[in-house]
């Protein structure tokens, strides 16, 4: 089971910036494809809020309410679908094939030790969503897991769960339910 | 630049008053990568994913120049004490 997530940017002058302040103040347009996703059709999320496109979207997480910078309303919504997209989700540095971090390795060799399917996705290929997602999930670091659209934790945090066995366990119920 | 190991080790002191804490610099001093592990009362009845929350949640400043944290053991003084008997026990087998 593949599916096909792209987050594509269009604000190249993020990637051209060099001071990382000046890309956190941006609100940057989000372009997001599920291809084989519930909602089968491209997502564009603009800048404008209340953008008529995601209302009636069928998200029903609730997450805490805050205001934060780097994570702007339509992202929020994105990352919404994105965690929810596919049972077990791994935002990374790297690609499953090419993880270009150990601890973001790590949780790929378990994770494929455990023969679950999963979609990673590339934050080095995108420093807005690389901000974005530490205040989306409250955690500072990558690699971050999501099981069943919740955050699961980090690398150290599923090491320590693969290890006592209590990770199997949430996947199977995950993955059959 | 980089943040030193006495700093980490004054954040979580003062914050989560643990009865054992070891941070251990694994960057060779350049204070980019720690290892840490904290004992304390505060993570009674607290699952590990919220023990990690408030060990981060304390070094909110000194993250943001450490690239790499990894938090070894988060435990209570209780697990903490369990742990140290059965690894006694274990070298005396």
């Amino acid at each position: 089971m593949s599916l096909g997530i792209s987050l594509q940017w269009q604000l190249p002058s993020v990637f051209r910036s060099t001071r990382a302040s000046t890309a956190e103040s941006r609100t940057p347009d989000v372009s997001l494809s599920l291809s084989t996703a519930p909602f089968g059709r491209a997502l564009r999320c603009s800048t404008i809020p209340n953008s008529s496109i995601l209302t009636g979207n069928r998200a029903t997480r609730i997450s805490s309410i805050r205001c934060l910078s780097a994570l702007d309303p339509n992202l929020k919504s994105t990352l919404d679908k994105v965690v929810t997209s596919q049972k077990i989700v791994l935002f990374m540095k790297g690609t499953k094939e090419f993880p270009q971090c150990g601890f973001s390795n790590t949780v790929v060799q378990i994770l494929k030790s455990l023969n679950a399917p999963f979609e990673t996705i590339n934050i080095l290929e995108n420093e807005a969503l690389r901000q974005g997602l530490k205040e989306y999930s409250s955690w500072p670091t990558f690699p971050q897991l999501y099981i069943d659209g919740e955050f699961f934790g980090g690398c150290d945090i599923t090491v320590e769960a693969y290890k006592s066995g209590e990770l199997q366990e949430l996947l199977e119920r995950t993955l059959c339910s | 630049m980089g943040v030193t190991k006495e700093q980490v080790e004054s954040s979580l002191t003062s914050k989560l008053n643990p009865s054992h804490l070891e941070v251990i610099d694994m960057s060779g001093g350049c204070g980019a990568k720690f290892s840490i592990v904290i004992v304390a009362e505060q993570f009674e009845g607290k699952r590990l994913l919220e023990r990690h929350r408030m060990v981060n949640g304390a070094l909110a400043e000194e993250m943001k120049e450490i690239h790499a944290l990894s938090i070894t053991k988060a435990l209570t003084p209780e697990q903490w004490k369990q742990q140290q008997e059965s690894e006694k026990s274990q070298a005396a087998a």
